[in-house]
């Protein structure tokens, strides 16, 4: 078994030369996002990571959360671990000041969340999924119920859920089933919620659900649905905790991965009706959810990344352990690192993740920059940005994390199979991540529906001139490995401007092009964007390395970037040349012949 | 040249390690051992009979019972001034008292010499044994701390040197022992044993020790652990075996349900014959092993014990 | 009561160190350095003893480069009150360290001083003790239980065979081994209070301390490193192999 170490060098080197923290820490409130700042909480953070999650995320894997006598009951040592978690602060690295919160941009969030996910992604969808519905609340929560609540969700002592799926309603939320009865000063829940992740446990003192519900004279479909919250313990009024709400895990799913998260069976109301308040409007429910939803998405981005980088490093700690064959060059049995397609995995393994991060911390830059920029104009473009860059998080960063986690079992061979070697863990932990908060699919036809064509292009262009203008200077960077690097690069982008300008000029004639032809544009835009950012990468390394830096981690980056460049990048033709030609085939054969 | 050896004992008997320190000694001059005790008069005794000791100073005082550093630290730097060279064993006895003596005579310490290269030369471990630093010292005087596992034990018998008396130092009286609780064993000590069987946390249990136990009973060994079953509390801490416990470097030494972390093979890579039982076929243990035996320790270290 | 915590800062302890091909000595530059794990121990139990109301003020103390500050901050973490760093581009063996923490002794007065047994670079072992020395102080090494009462310290030992309580007057010096606590994970907000608590900085020339020393490295070299053996198919096998084979049984 290999052991997590958080690349806390690499988590500094992207903050700072791809997702410009310096001037993220200009905007008035992240003062204290300074260079020291950051290592010391990554540090920290990288310490409970490895120190407390990662030895846990086995054992929880075999043991799973249990139901007995109707609580739920976390694997051996969540529940000691998420108390540390939660004193240690970690719940409220992003968080208002006015809630406890230390205040500090999501970048350093979404770089933590990495850390989280990496040692123990089942761990990790707690404190997520308790940040989604703090987003939500302090967005649409009335006064009142925030004064309540949220100070004690930001602190950790009190987790979230998020319940919107009822059997007949999974992407469709239009088919939520679930009512809310008005009743004085609140409402009173009843129905069925299932996938309900964290649903119920007793690491924290109380649980707050956030569940989508629709009012007797609510209209049909999305616009008639509210969201509410309902507590598992009642709230007196002096903030003590007083009566068992009735909302009850039922049973419990048993699944490929993440076992030591509870997938709950949630009944409201099955009793006495469970006591609920309104958030937001009636019938705005939809909106609500998606700030939440928005937040999460790209905090499962951030699952995809984490879990390769542990998938990837448990991999190479075997690799250079394991002795099998020879190779060139080398006398006697050798490590199977030795092996070069031990090493191609390796590295596309370790590309591909770092071209994640990469991504998912551009978002995450874009999320600070349009809420915090003073300037108005920086805070549309940027809002843009993130709109655009949203589900690309999502969906090509959780792509990755199957590919990564895959090899990573491929590189154990035989072993990698076996599960106390933990690699398939990894795996079958990271196969969810492309199916919840919106499947892949459904970030694919978000980016080619909305992002592209509603936007008439808009954001893809804004994306298009600044990769332009910076490939220009890169293809003539003076060192010949970085010219090349950029102008592989080149190449990928006009294979994208290719692809996005034939979806803008067929998409929106013909939906159906456009909707079969919107996965291979998302990961056209993914792969591309990362060959961006890891060229980028590439000449900030290069800058440092040409001013007398002899740190490995450098010229390490410039042949990862490389590697990237010549192996990964011509992905990006093979997804423009689906777009443009996958409509007829995707779509022809009759149902029946299925 | 002349060397002074602060000997260890229990007022009653020699302890093992001063022998290693001595042999250490011999390399680099004319040996003295100081024994300072109460009612330590069979120490001094044993002492002179240790082969290659010329001398021995022998002061008893109520104060040196308990082998308090404070008190033993102004006899220990009014004898050196005599002397070239003060060592003691590195055990946590002269860990303990050496480097308050070396600040007192303003020399810099070398601790845990492995090696004896000239008069002003020696080999010692850094970085957990990953490295060895070959340092020269230019002080006048030099004060070591030999690593015991790196010097052959001197021969108990065949010298004959003389016992004189030495006046006591003032009692300094800033420290009282309040109790010890010594470790009951008829098992040899971990850091003189021939052969010596570990438990690791694969061994699971306080309980479960009892099978390593019969293993070392039937072998005549030591008890060993690594850090990772101490720390579970399956035994006592002064079994730990590694860089932060106990170096070892004993003729057998059979490591059982131990991974090989890295701190833990700091302490035994020494040992002449590693012998290493894991059912886990890639613990690094094995690497380091001569002989390795992929099994789970349940089955097939009772079945040893009843076989030999 | 005050007491002070000399700290190290030192190559991690999850690094494989490499030593340099000319045999100069360990490569430590790009190598991820931490709080040295018993110095660590030795912050925890300060705060703790603060915390139980048995210290007033704790003062994190360390010797070396400017890089040193970010071994500050992380003790700061932890909830310490203040730092001082004492500042020399010269790495500096224990009794020199020793020297220039007594001349700082003498101008903080704490009652109690702690520090880690040993660092895990140089593993030497001495610092605390040629502290006390150099004091006249009482010292507690290798401590697993400290407790203390108005004028006295009373700490349990780890030993050569088993465990050994002394009790002393104060002020003294305890040297930290392993089991004396578990280090915590310091909280967020604590992280960032560190960044603003003051580091005061001394030269070490102002100490009137020389960073020389009699120690000169002639080389530093790999240790011999083993070979695996073979592995063998029972238990039969094995005894015969110790018997016959290697003949240590």
């Amino acid at each position: 078994m290999s052991n997590y170490v958080a690349p806390t060098k690499e988590l500094q080197f992207v903050m700072k030369e791809l997702a410009d923290i310096e001037s993220i820490a200009k905007f008035p409130g992240f003062e204290e996002a300074t260079p020291d700042m950051i290592e010391a909480i990554l540090e920290e953070a990288g310490k409970l990571a490895t120190h407390v999650l990662d030895p846990i995320n086995l054992s929880g894997d075999q043991q799973g959360a249990k139901l007995v006598d109707g609580k739920v009951q976390a694997a051996d040592g969540f529940k000691e671990a998420y108390q540390q978690f939660a004193e240690s602060g970690w719940t409220s690295v992003n968080m208002p000041e006015q809630y406890g919160g230390q205040g500090l941009p999501f970048l350093i969030q979404s770089a933590a969340t990495e850390l989280w996910n990496a040692s123990n992604a089942s761990f990790a969808l707690c404190p997520l999924l308790t940040a989604g519905a703090v987003e939500s609340l302090i967005a649409h929560g009335s006064d009142e119920l925030n004064a309540i609540y949220l100070e004690h969700m930001v602190s950790g002592n009190w987790t979230g859920t998020m319940n919107l799926t009822e059997p007949q309603a999974g992407s469709d939320l239009a088919a939520v089933r679930t009512q809310a009865t008005p009743e004085g000063d609140h409402y009173k829940i009843k129905g069925q919620k299932i996938y309900i992740t964290w649903g119920d446990h007793e690491m924290s003192e109380n649980i707050v659900h956030l569940v989508l519900a629709r009012l007797p004279d609510a209209p049909e479909g999305v616009k008639g649905i509210s969201l509410f919250l309902v507590p598992k313990f009642m709230v007196n009024a002096d903030g003590s905790l007083g009566e068992r709400n009735d909302a009850y895990a039922i049973s419990l799913e048993h699944k490929m991965g993440i076992h030591a998260s509870p997938t709950c069976v949630m009944s409201f109301g099955d009793n006495d009706g469970a006591i609920g308040y309104l958030i937001g409007e009636e019938n705005n429910g939809l909106a609500c959810m998606f700030t939440m939803m928005n937040h999460a998405r790209l905090e499962v981005g951030m699952q995809g990344v984490g879990i390769s980088d542990r998938a990837y490093q448990h991999a190479v700690s075997y690799a250079k352990e394991r002795t099998q064959g020879h190779a060139h060059g080398h006398e006697g049995r050798v490590a199977i690192i030795n092996h070069p397609d031990v090493r191609r995995m390796l590295m596309q393994m370790r590309s591909l993740t770092e071209a994640a991060r990469a991504i998912s911390f551009m978002s995450s830059h874009a999320h600070d920059v349009s809420h915090n920029s003073p300037d108005a104009e920086e805070r549309a473009y940027y809002s843009r940005r993130l709109g655009l860059l949203t589900p690309v998080s999502k969906a090509w960063c959780t792509e990755v994390g199957m590919e990564v986690t895959s090899l990573g079992v491929q590189v154990h061979g035989g072993m990698g199979y076996m599960q106390e070697t933990g690699a398939e863990q990894y795996m079958r932990d990271a196969r969810i991540f492309p199916i919840y908060e919106g499947t892949n699919g459904i970030q694919a036809n978000d980016l080619v529906g909305r992002k592209l064509l509603r936007d008439k292009g808009v954001a893809v262009n804004e994306l298009i001139a600044e990769l332009t203008e910076f490939t220009e200077q890169a293809s003539g960077h003076e060192n010949s490995e970085i010219a090349t690097i950029a102008t592989m690069f080149t190449d990928s982008l006009h294979a994208f401007e290719d692809a996005t300008l034939y979806l803008l000029e067929t998409g929106s004639k013909d939906p159906n092009i456009a909707a079969a032809a919107a996965f291979n544009y998302m990961m056209c835009m993914g792969v591309m964007t990362g060959g961006w950012l890891m060229t980028k990468s590439a000449v900030a390394a290069q800058a440092e390395i040409d001013g007398g830096n002899t740190d490995a981690f450098y010229t390490s980056k410039v042949t990862t970037a490389r590697f990237y460049a010549e192996q990964m990048l011509p992905r990006v033709l093979a997804h423009k040349t689906a777009v443009l030609n996958g409509e007829e085939s995707t779509m022809t054969m009759a149902v029946d012949a299925f | 040249m002349s060397v002074l050896v602060i000997a260890e004992h229990d007022n009653s008997e020699l302890k093992s390690a001063t022998l290693n320190a001595i042999t250490a000694a011999k390399e680099l001059g004319d040996v003295t051992v100081l024994v300072a005790g109460s009612g330590s008069q069979s120490v001094a005794d044993a002492a002179a009979q240790v082969a290659g000791v010329s001398a021995v100073l022998h002061s008893d005082a109520a104060h040196y019972e308990n082998g308090i550093a404070e008190e033993l630290t102004p006899l220990v730097v009014s004898t050196a001034a005599s002397f070239d060279y003060v060592i003691t064993a590195a055990t946590t006895f002269g860990k303990n008292l050496l480097p308050r003596v070396s600040a007192l005579l303003d020399v810099e310490q070398i601790s845990d010499v492995t090696s004896v290269v000239s008069a002003d030369t020696f080999v010692h471990p850094v970085y957990a044994g990953n490295a060895l630093e070959t340092v020269q010292s230019s002080d006048a005087k030099k004060v070591l701390t030999i690593r015991t596992t790196a010097f052959e034990a001197a021969e108990t018998t065949g010298g004959s040197a003389s016992v004189e008396a030495l006046a006591a130092s003032d009692a300094v009286g800033t420290v009282t022992l309040v109790g010890r609780e010594l470790t009951v064993s008829n098992r040899p000590e971990l850091g003189a044993a021939e052969v010596i069987v570990s438990g690791g946390r694969g061994v699971g249990s306080a309980e479960n020790f009892a099978i390593i136990e019969a293993l070392a009973d039937k072998l005549g060994a030591a008890v060993g652990a690594s850090r990772a079953a101490v720390d579970a509390g399956y035994v006592p801490n002064d079994y730990q075996v590694g860089q932060t416990g106990k170096v070892v470097a004993p003729s057998l030494y059979i490591a059982i349900g131990i991974s090989g972390a890295i701190q833990h093979l700091a302490g035994m890579k020494d040992s002449k014959v590693i012998v290493a039982i894991n059912k886990d076929e890639d613990a690094p243990i094995f690497q380091v092993a001569d002989y390795g035996l992929v099994a789970d320790l349940f089955d097939v270290v009772p079945e040893m014990t009843g076989a030999l | 009561m005050k007491i002070l915590v000399p700290v190290k800062r030192v190559v991690d302890a999850y690094v494989s160190v490499r030593v340099k091909s000319d045999n100069t000595g360990v490569d430590t530059d790009n190598v991820k350095k931490s709080l040295n794990p018993f110095c660590e121990i030795a912050v925890e139990e300060a705060m703790r003893l603060k915390e139980k109301g048995l210290a007033d003020e704790v003062i994190v103390v360390t010797i070396g480069d400017k890089d040193c500050e970010t071994t500050l901050r992380s003790a700061l973490a932890f909830g310490v009150d203040r730092a001082i760093h004492i500042k020399t581009d010269n790495v500096l063996r224990p009794l020199a360290i020793a020297k220039a923490l007594a001349k700082l002794v003498e101008k903080e007065a704490p009652q109690l001083v702690i520090t880690g047994k040993q660092s895990i670079d140089a593993d030497n072992n001495q610092t605390g003790q040629m502290l006390a020395a150099l004091l006249n102080w009482p010292q507690a090494t290798f401590a697993s239980e400290v407790t203390v009462e108005a004028d006295k310290v009373t700490v349990t030992r780890e030993i050569d065979g088993g465990l050994e309580t002394l009790t002393m007057a104060l002020p003294a010096v305890v040297t930290s081994d392993l089991r004396l606590n578990e280090p915590r994970y310091p909280k967020l907000p604590n992280i960032m209070k560190a960044k603003k608590k003051p580091i005061e900085a001394i030269e070490i020339a102002d100490l009137g301390v020389s960073t020389a020393s009699t120690l000169a490295v002639q080389r530093v070299d790999e240790p011999a490193e083993r070979q695996a053996g073979i592995k063998v198919a029972d238990i039969n096998e094995l005894i015969e192999k110790l018997k016959n084979e290697a003949r240590v049984i």
